[in-house]
């Protein structure tokens, strides 16, 4: 490339730093980087005195980069949640029920994780949908509305849920790039959300199939 | 050119950075009209800019102070990592050994647009 020599001058910053005695921090290090949305953690907790509505928390929003970051560093991991619980995190304005106008029409690109994954991919697979999420990584981005993880005695889960059914294309798309970011080998399926209504997850058909 | 153009705009007051990059040959122009020599231009697009960033910019600022601060709103004890009245004394939480040398990679675009 033309800037070779030119990088080279770049890549010896550092080295000037020192010989003036000033430490300059990385200018990404000074600011907060906005995202394009906000988002809004959930928690689902399993209280049997209340109902499943209830056990639904709302618990913070963030719209930076650091501000994800934040909120990642001090809560625990998916895998250190109790068996029972969720995380959850939607475009904010949008609750992660099936029920809510932004998830009617809707459906998800489902991961199952057997029960030896807990240890090896959940959280990594969890933290890579999020970043994909508030990145903005989908070409349908628009199209997103969150992603859930279910921690269970069975199966894990991890659901990325999407806006309208009917967009083939953009649904696929989506799919494609879960499967491919996340290093999936396997199949995964996309179900909507009025089929899972009815059954359990395990005898939904898969409207679409990656 | 290592700041993304978020970073460059909050941080005015530094010294822009610039960089000479020498053509001795027509072979070394870039092919698009959207790209300079050594670089990409960044800007908007009719139907405005989105706001993307890709997994390797987002986890180096994993490391960056602000990111390593406390949250501000409250939390549920059962979801916090480190309950604060526990772990007071015993081990604090190992810091990473922070370097003020660290290098974006350059070679990743970290902010795309809508075309």
């Amino acid at each position: 490339m033309a800037g070779n020599t030119a990088e080279e001058v770049e890549g010896s910053a550092p080295a000037e730093n020192k010989t003036t005695g000033t430490v300059e921090v990385p200018p990404e290090f000074l600011i907060k980087h906005p995202l394009q949305n906000t988002w809004s953690l959930w928690f689902y907790d399993n209280d049997r005195n209340k109902s499943w509505e209830e056990n639904q928390i709302e618990l913070t929003s963030f719209d930076t980069v650091e501000d994800f970051w934040r909120l990642y560093h001090h809560i625990k991991l998916p895998s250190e949640l109790r068996q029972g619980h969720d995380y959850a995190v939607f475009k904010q304005g949008i609750r992660p029920m099936w029920e809510d106008d932004a998830n009617k029409m809707g459906g998800r690109w489902l991961i199952s994780l057997e029960k030896k994954q807990r240890n090896s991919d959940l959280d990594r697979f969890w933290l890579d949908v999020v970043l994909l999420l508030i990145g903005e990584n989908f070409e349908y981005a628009e199209e997103i509305c969150g992603a859930v993880v279910n921690v269970r005695a069975k199966l894990d889960k991890i659901g990325v849920w999407t806006a309208d059914t009917s967009k083939q294309q953009a649904n696929l798309e989506i799919g494609r790039k879960l499967k491919e970011q996340l290093g999936i080998h396997g199949k995964i399926g996309f179900q909507l959300h009025r089929d899972t209504m009815v059954k359990h997850s395990s005898a939904t058909k898969n409207l679409y199939t990656v | 050119m290592s700041a993304s153009p978020i970073a460059r705009q909050a941080t005015s007051s530094q010294a822009i950075p610039s960089r000479r990059v020498l053509i001795s040959d027509p072979a070394q122009m870039p092919d698009v009209y959207s790209s300079t020599p050594g670089g990409t231009i960044y800007s908007t697009t009719p139907g405005g800019t989105r706001i993307v960033y890709e997994r390797s910019f987002m986890m180096s600022l994993r490391q960056s102070p602000i990111s390593q601060t406390p949250p501000k709103c409250s939390l549920p004890a059962a979801l916090l990592k480190n309950p604060p009245s526990s772990s007071n004394s015993s081990a604090p939480p190992v810091q990473k050994p922070r370097s003020n040398s660290i290098s974006f990679d350059e070679s990743q675009e970290t902010f795309s647009m809508d075309l």
